[in-house]
């Protein structure tokens, strides 16, 4: 089982996405004025979407140290401040959201794997709803998913520091699972969430052995 | 310049809003943390965007209350807490594709355009999407709009001296985000409304202006 703390600014119905069960734990860290929660007996950390990036930004030290220790980052925002190691978010307008699309590049671990990345796309026949923005990957990352025109929207970063760290340009995700099974019934956003997770435990697992 | 405040969370859909060139003159972004009378003393209206911490609002309301005594404006969009708001929000399924899906029936179905903010509004810029409904609103406050099944989307009152103006649409958040283009439309009503500035031009995203 993973111990993951999720960052949360209070933003309604967040913590409704993220229910402990028998593959992670979850404990909530609230920001407030003083923010400086203790990660070290934690195994993951978690940025979701619509989160304080300034708070985020005054910990970028602490966050560091934690991946340094073979810890791991899930980020499913947009990191305006550069608290993320060696990867940047970038907010972009200049596209169409019709004329976006996603294309599974790179993928070392299966995490789209039975998944529909059109699922990604479209939302009813609309494209574009999903991410915003992209990616300035690491030198090293895995770029997993990237849009139309090449830019990263999904990286896997194991080479920036000793940890792991999964990164979306903004693209939410939550264990919305509820018993952290997977089904056929269950979206492949819900799946892809999974598979990271699922990938964790192995490392973990892997590092204990 | 008049300056509009706009309470900040932290999230980066607030921070482009009042960093696009369009906009960084007229909002002043006011960490929902270090929220001072001093700092809302300079401010002539104020906005608290969807995503809020409606939490840290709550520690400081008095601080909002006495905002509105002072006759100046204060919009709030999204959800809201009965812990410093005399209403009730409730959360709604969010309908994002009815304009491909069922385009004769929007979230909205009355909408009083003679309200400033509504005043030639086309009914696809006064609303796109919702986020709840209230299901109790003040004895004092006016509807500016419903749903379908009567609940309150958009309500003002001006019983606290200056004037409260809810929605649960989210132009000031949606607009930051950018994946709906037309909002222009509604945002600079509504900024004229608060500090009787019309901005002028499309928003436009500018990565000089962004750090």
């Amino acid at each position: 089982m993973l111990k993951a703390i999720l960052i949360s600014n209070n933003i309604e119905g967040l913590e409704n996405y993220f229910q402990s069960n028998e593959k992670v734990s979850y404990e909530i860290s609230h920001v407030t004025k003083h923010f400086y929660p203790d990660l070290s007996s934690y195994d993951l950390l978690i940025v979701p979407n619509g989160s304080d990036q300034v708070a985020m930004g005054k910990i970028k030290d602490k966050v560091k140290d934690f991946l340094d220790e073979g810890k791991a980052l899930i980020c499913c925002d947009g990191w305006f401040t550069n608290w993320v190691p060696g990867n940047q978010w970038r907010m972009d307008n200049d596209k169409k959201t019709i004329d976006i699309r996603y294309f599974v590049k790179d993928d070392p671990h299966g995490f789209f794997k039975g998944l529909d990345v059109n699922e990604f796309i479209f939302s009813h026949g609309i494209s574009g709803y999903w991410a915003c923005g992209y990616i300035v990957a690491a030198e090293n990352a895995t770029v997993i998913l990237e849009d139309t025109w090449q830019r990263p929207i999904i990286v896997l970063d194991e080479k920036t520091t000793n940890g792991l760290m999964f990164l979306t340009a903004s693209g939410p995700l939550g264990d919305m699972t509820f018993d952290g099974k997977e089904s056929k019934k269950q979206s492949s956003l819900v799946k892809l969430y999974q598979h990271v997770i699922d990938y964790l435990i192995t490392v973990k697992k892997q590092a204990y052995a | 310049m008049p300056k509009i405040g706009l309470i900040f969370n932290g999230v980066w859909s607030q921070y482009t809003f009042a960093k696009a060139p369009k906009y960084k003159d007229i909002f002043e972004l006011l960490y929902v943390y270090d929220l001072s009378k001093e700092k809302l003393d300079g401010m002539d209206a104020l906005c608290i965007p969807f995503q809020s911490n409606q939490q840290a609002l709550a520690l400081n309301k008095e601080l909002l209350y006495d905002f509105l005594r002072q006759g100046k404006k204060i919009f709030i969009e999204g959800d809201s807490s009965a812990d410093w708001l005399d209403a009730r929000w409730e959360n709604r399924p969010i309908n994002n594709y009815w304009w491909v899906t069922n385009p004769e029936n929007p979230p909205v179905s009355q909408t009083d355009y003679t309200h400033p903010v509504y005043n030639g509004l086309k009914p696809r810029h006064a609303c796109w999407h919702t986020h709840g409904a209230y299901t109790r609103i003040p004895d004092h406050a006016s509807v500016i709009q419903r749903n379908g099944n009567g609940e309150a989307i958009t309500w003002e009152t001006k019983h606290y001296g200056g004037t409260l103006m809810a929605t649960t649409l989210d132009p000031i958040v949606e607009h930051g985000i950018q994946q709906i283009t037309h909002l222009d439309n509604y945002v600079d009503k509504l900024v004229d409304y608060l500090v009787g500035v019309k901005p002028q031009g499309k928003f436009k995203f500018d990565m000089a202006s962004f750090n």
